[in-house]
């Protein structure tokens, strides 16, 4: 698959899960990294300091306009919403909350699903509400490989559940499978 | 819901531009895409076509289009920790060494979310008269808005927390009161504020002000568009004036950057430099 971005929505549970993918990617991973995570609005720091600790890959929170680089992972920065924007810039956002979230995991899965069409590998993992489903069906609909964890190693199974009732996804993998399946990109 | 392509929104700005002479070409297209297709999804717009012949044929139509598409910008005291520098730090200040009226320009104001913030952090420093508060958007209808007060009720809780952790002196229910479209702020506060129309070239703009509140607007354009923006802000602002841009905006355009210098990274505070 000739893929150009890989995205990863999660919520409750998923922060273990991150970290482990993040610490397992190779150094020269060939494309960046969009990390949708559901956190909390005023806490400003903190978060990509601790998922830098064990990643392979640089991770920053973005300034709006950035240029996505591949081997770098990208963390939607608290209470904006992070688009992927055409010419392979990131867009930030502060419009209105989706399914009271801000960042959207929705709104991040569809406009990546957008620009990159079927080159876009989206991941949905552990989350406590339905965020990511409709960004999850969309990356799918423009022709992208979609994965879901697998709701018996989520520590909280209704964001999965809900990706996997609104879409047939490509695969149900396992943290360990989802990270092998990434590894291989080339 | 209706999903419109590139193609679309390219041919509803080139009507915009070519019936009204407002240019959106410049703007940031993913989120303008999608304030578009929430237009279009509000009155039952099946196709890009619809939308066209109403901004074409429908003169009134427009400034509702300008409010519908306009970004309804997030809570009350956004960024506390902002606040708290602007009321501990910043103002005391800026007000000890200021002579005649200090100015403040917030352009693009949409929800008033800023202008109300403000207005309420010089009410409490007892500032209101030593300061001119100008405020601006494109649309009469969000101007209307602004000063009828109204306020959505979803962004109170949010506005509440915040308004705590910027260290308000009160309580933030002292400044507006709930009847039954919802909440109402308390329009006494924008008594010395101006508000008025202006259009999106910026013409006209305010002069020599003092300090511009422009967080988080800067991200619906694209980086053509924010250069300019940035050099209309520029000659706005009075000598070493200060400029706030939004947590995750940064001025980086190469002539952009020569034009002001960071003063506070945390907060995203840039100050004018002084040509040579």
């Amino acid at each position: 698959m000739n893929c150009k971005a890989v995205i990863i929505g999660g919520s409750a549970g998923s922060f273990q899960v991150v970290t482990k993918i993040l610490n397992s990617l190779p150094r020269t991973f060939p494309v960046p990294v969009l990390l949708c995570l559901h956190r909390l609005k005023h806490v400003r720091s903190g978060f990509v300091e601790a998922l830098s600790l064990k990643s392979n890959i640089p991770v920053e929170e973005p300034y709006d306009k950035e240029l996505l680089k591949p081997g770098r992972a990208y963390l939607a920065p608290a209470n904006y919403h992070m688009y992927v924007e055409l010419a392979n810039r990131i867009a930030l956002s502060t419009e209105d909350t989706v399914n009271h979230s801000r960042p959207s995991i929705d709104l991040s899965f569809v406009t990546a699903a957008n620009a990159y069409r079927e080159k876009l590998i989206g991941v949905i993992l552990s989350g406590a509400n339905k965020d990511g489903a409709y960004g999850l069906k969309k990356v799918h609909d423009n022709g992208g490989i979609a994965i879901v964890q697998d709701p018996n190693e989520c520590e909280v199974k209704t964001m999965t559940q809900s990706a996997l009732q609104l879409t047939k996804v490509d695969f149900v993998y396992s943290t360990d499978q989802i990270i092998s399946y990434l590894q291989k990109l080339r | 819901m209706t999903e419109l392509g590139i193609v679309d929104i390219r041919e509803i700005i080139r009507t915009v531009k070519s019936v009204h002479d407002y240019d959106f070409s410049n703007y940031a297209l993913t989120s303008l895409k999608q304030r578009l297709e929430r237009v279009m999804n509000n009155y039952g717009m099946a196709s890009a076509d619809s939308l066209i012949k109403k901004i074409t044929h429908e003169p009134a139509f427009f400034d509702v289009f300008l409010y519908e598409i306009s970004v309804s910008s997030t809570e009350m005291f956004r960024d506390p920790s902002l606040w708290r520098w602007l009321r501990e730090v910043y103002f005391p200040e800026a007000l000890d060494k200021n002579i005649g009226k200090f100015k403040i320009w917030l352009p693009d104001c949409v929800s008033g979310g800023e202008l109300y913030s403000l207005a309420i952090l010089m009410s409490e420093m007892g500032l209101t008269d030593k300061v001119q508060i100008t405020a601006t958007y494109i649309s009469d209808k969000v101007l209307e808005i602004l000063k009828n007060g109204s306020y959505d009720t979803k962004k109170l809780e949010v506005s509440e927390e915040n308004y705590k952790r910027a260290n308000g002196a009160r309580e933030l229910s002292a400044y507006y009161r709930t009847d039954k479209t919802g909440i109402v702020r308390n329009t006494s506060l924008l008594a010395n504020v101006e508000l008025r129309k202006l259009n999106i070239n910026f013409d006209n703009a305010p002069q020599n002000m003092k300090l511009i509140l422009f967080r988080n607007h800067l991200i619906y354009y694209n980086p053509t568009q924010q250069e300019k923006v940035l050099q209309m802000l520029h000659r706005s602002l009075s000598v070493s004036g200060h400029l706030v841009l939004g947590i995750r905006e940064r001025i980086s355009g190469i002539s952009a950057s020569r034009e002001f210098e960071i003063i506070n990274e945390t907060e995203s505070v840039y100050r004018k430099r002084i040509l040579n």
